[in-house]
């Protein structure tokens, strides 16, 4: 490879814990990700009038953390996106999902019925939409990120970082 | 026809020529090295080409600016893809394919 980095290919018995980074798979990766996050975005923001949503931008934002974990290794991205952060993302999106629907009919409406939140700001119909979306995608992009974490550590369920 | 319809069509042929081609090496070439170098080159060079084909049959602002994105994240994309997967095939400890092994390529 053109990093001249040491043969990968010497040891047959390597854990995770002896990954070594490749620079060009680091360099892309560092120039696309924020490209991919505003992309996840503007999909989510999307879904009310037009092809896209919640799902499919929670998905690409989800992709985000897959992408640096095979760039920088899958241990050190465990280490730097703590679980609870995972956790706080996919729960602060049921949160806001319930929370759009629970304050239409804390106003007087049906679930999710977005018009009730006409007396409290403009345009409340679009925003509500926008608010669900975002709630949507942050569930289904936490979610993502922990199966993939999950499928990582094996069929135990134990992070393998510290065996080597 | 005008010379942008002359050009869309050369753009598209030629995309498509290496997308041909790049199927091709898929089949054909035998091992995880060889066939990773078929479709990254000539498979990025046919998507670009096709994309860039029809950011000149759109002719619309909007439109064409992200055929253009797309073409520019397919740029660095693809090949860092086949970097990775060639890169992972040595870290497996894949022996390159070799023509004295007597395999039928």
């Amino acid at each position: 490879m053109s990093t001249g980095d040491a043969d990968p290919a010497a040891g047959d018995d390597e854990g995770p814990g002896l990954y070594v980074e490749s620079t060009i798979i680091m360099t892309t990766v560092r120039l696309v990700a924020p490209f991919i996050l505003t992309f996840a975005l503007f999909i989510m923001f999307h879904g009310a009038d037009s092809p896209g949503g919640g799902f499919q931008g929670g998905v690409i934002a989800g992709s985000v953390v897959m992408m640096l974990a095979f760039a920088y290794g899958i241990d050190s991205t465990r280490q730097w996106l703590d679980v609870r952060v995972v956790s706080a993302l996919a729960s602060g999106g049921v949160f806001a999902f319930v929370g759009i629907g629970l304050g239409a009919m804390a106003l007087g409406g049906q679930f999710l019925q977005y018009a009730e939140f006409e007396a409290l700001f403009g345009h409340a119909i679009k925003y509500a939409i926008e608010l669900v979306e975002l709630g949507i995608g942050a569930i289904v992009a936490a979610v993502a990120i922990g199966l993939f974490f999950l499928l990582a550590a094996g069929f135990d369920g134990v992070a393998e970082g510290d065996s080597s | 026809m005008t010379p942008t319809e002359w050009g869309i069509v050369a753009l598209a042929l030629a995309g498509a020529f290496f997308g041909g081609v790049a199927a091709v090496g898929l089949v054909r070439l035998p091992d995880v090295y060889t066939r990773s170098h078929a479709a990254s080159k000539s498979d990025t060079l046919g998507a670009i080409l096709a994309i860039a084909a029809a950011a000149l049959a759109l002719q619309s602002g909007l439109s064409t600016a992200k055929s253009v994105f797309l073409l520019l994240f397919m740029f660095i994309t693809n090949p860092t893809a086949a970097h990775a997967v060639a890169r992972a095939a040595q870290d497996q400890g894949i022996e390159p394919w070799t023509a004295d092994e007597g395999d039928e390529p």
